[in-house]
């Protein structure tokens, strides 16, 4: 970039504007960083994490994150809009929540008198869905994953995100590995989300990876976290805390049936 | 007849050196792969496989693309030829004006069309690579997609007659993007507004480019098979429908121009 004072004048007014500009942006991304790193967990609204695009595009990136997380949604129902396709009033036949499996056969909406009477409705029933509703099972499965990924990246504390790509890898691609992985690296991102801690536990206690013991452990210091966060006021847990509380010493109890069986 | 081939050949001609001096196809193509690449070497959390995501950012790429060559090349049929002066001299040449309509139709649709072929040939060609195989719901895909480069054209070249080549492009794309991610929801929105509003909405969606009829992305993507024969001809009818009546007004309104 030139600066020096140039005879014609003009081109020095250019280089001096360009540099004041560039001056005013690096004192914007300045702040920004400074406000990030001062406020921290401070604003809600705005996911912590210090870095100047989190403080700026905090909430774009909570919204993108969300939508990654309906698009991988729409994936395992293989491509159908699940929000979409209930609130037009579409639920009746999938009312079955997590035991409807496999596929089922579908009426495409608009019969022969619905294409007189709106031909667009018709055309679009007939291009835009599909016969078969589905759930993407084994390896299938695994085309949800970059969207869960995606998601992720976009927002690291969106824990359903982290939780759902966790359930993905483990019950539908089976793939005990990657399930690892995915919530080793949420826990990483999320150190004080007990919901994290629970799949974790999940993982050790339900995998057969056999380390009863372990699992007891993260399970145990789950209710102790969760009793220290509410001051033993078990009423005053969030919604999620609470669950995992209940879902926690659930699965105690579970162990310390199965021990005494031994 | 013949004397209408021929100048029609010549049109068309000129329709293609335009869109490929301008180097627009390859600069997009560019940028394509410049998304496409390292998009296909990402392996999330670690895992392989996964290749449904990028068929769907593939063919989200080229319906933007097709769109943005479509309308460019549609957009400056005819105000350019006006501002330049240009359409004196093609004018005075024995030709009519509806002939005249109908060759740079024709001639801009080709050329859409020849961008379009690269694009799907690139896309094809990164499927076969990933190991998938050519179906009958892809050729499908592909034909609606042409027919939908055609009704952008004869939309813009409509629009050309009438607006300068930026309001024309702006009308056009609100238009047509409108239409393809909103125009099925239409009837449901136009339901929880007041009267007026209902009634405008339900005009739009009556008279509306429809361009939401000729998406198969997600057949394509998730396998959901091929759509019937008499589903296809119907939008493949609408389209030429469509089209035909941009380009009759086309006609109409160049006629009725006093140049």
């Amino acid at each position: 970039m030139n600066v020096a004072p140039s005879r014609a004048g003009g081109g020095s007014r250019v280089s001096l504007g360009a540099v004041s500009c560039a001056f005013a942006c690096a004192a914007l991304v300045a702040a920004l960083a400074a406000a990030g790193a001062m406020l921290g967990d401070a604003m809600p609204q705005v996911s912590s994490g210090g870095d100047v695009l989190s403080v700026a595009f905090g909430d774009a990136k909570r919204a993108i994150s969300l939508s990654m997380v309906q698009k991988a949604d729409s994936y395992f129902h293989g491509g159908i809009d699940m929000e979409c396709h209930e609130a037009h009033g579409h639920h009746g036949e999938d009312e079955g929540g997590e035991g409807h499996g496999g596929e089922e056969r579908r009426e495409v909406s608009g019969d022969a008198r619905g294409g007189f009477r709106d031909p667009w409705r018709w055309i679009n029933s007939r291009i835009r869905a599909p016969e078969v509703h589905r759930h993407l099972q084994g390896a299938e499965a695994i085309h949800t994953i970059p969207w869960l990924w995606a998601s992720v990246r976009a927002d690291p504390h969106n824990v359903d995100a982290w939780t759902t790509a966790w359930f993905l890898a483990r019950n539908s691609v089976k793939d005990a590995d990657l399930a690892w992985r995915i919530i080793e690296e949420g826990k990483a991102k999320n150190p004080g989300s007990l919901e994290i801690l629970f799949y974790e536990a999940r993982h050790v206690y339900d995998s057969g990876m056999g380390d009863a013991a372990r699992a007891e452990g993260l399970f145990r210091h789950i209710v102790e976290t969760a009793l220290a966060r509410c001051g033993g006021d078990e009423s005053a847990l969030s919604e999620d805390d609470a669950w995992m509380l209940k879902y926690s010493r659930s699965y105690l109890e579970d162990i310390a049936k199965k021990r005494a069986a031994k | 007849m013949t004397v209408f081939f021929r100048q029609a050949k010549a049109l068309v001609r000129l329709s293609f050196l335009e869109l490929w001096r301008r180097n627009d196809v390859f600069g997009l193509l560019i940028l394509a792969l410049a998304l496409m690449v390292p998009l296909s070497m990402a392996t999330p959390f670690g895992a392989t496989g996964a290749s449904r995501y990028l068929d769907e950012v593939a063919l989200l790429l080229l319906w933007g693309f097709s769109m943005f060559v479509s309308l460019g090349v549609g957009s400056r049929l005819f105000r350019p030829e006006f501002e330049r002066r240009t359409i004196y001299p093609l004018l005075s040449k024995p030709i009519s004006r509806g002939c005249l309509v109908l060759g740079k139709f024709l001639g801009a649709v080709c050329a859409s069309w020849s961008a379009l072929a690269l694009f799907y040939a690139v896309f094809v060609g990164s499927v076969l690579l990933r190991g998938g195989s050519l179906s009958v719901e892809l050729a499908q895909g592909v034909a609606l997609h042409f027919a939908f480069v055609a009704l952008a054209v004869s939309v813009s070249m409509l629009g050309s007659l009438a607006m300068t080549p930026s309001a024309n492009l702006t009308v056009s794309s609100i238009a047509l993007v409108g239409m393809f991610f909103f125009g099925r929801r239409l009837p449901e929105y136009a339901g929880t507004l007041s009267a007026p509003l209902a009634w405008l909405v339900r005009l739009v969606y009556a008279m509306g480019p429809h361009a939401e009829f000729f998406d198969m992305r997600q057949r394509l993507v998730h396998g959901w098979g091929a759509v019937e024969g008499r589903v296809l001809a119907a939008v493949l009818a609408y389209g030429i429908a469509y089209s035909a009546v941009c380009l009759m007004l086309s006609a109409a309104v160049l006629k009725r121009k006093r140049v």
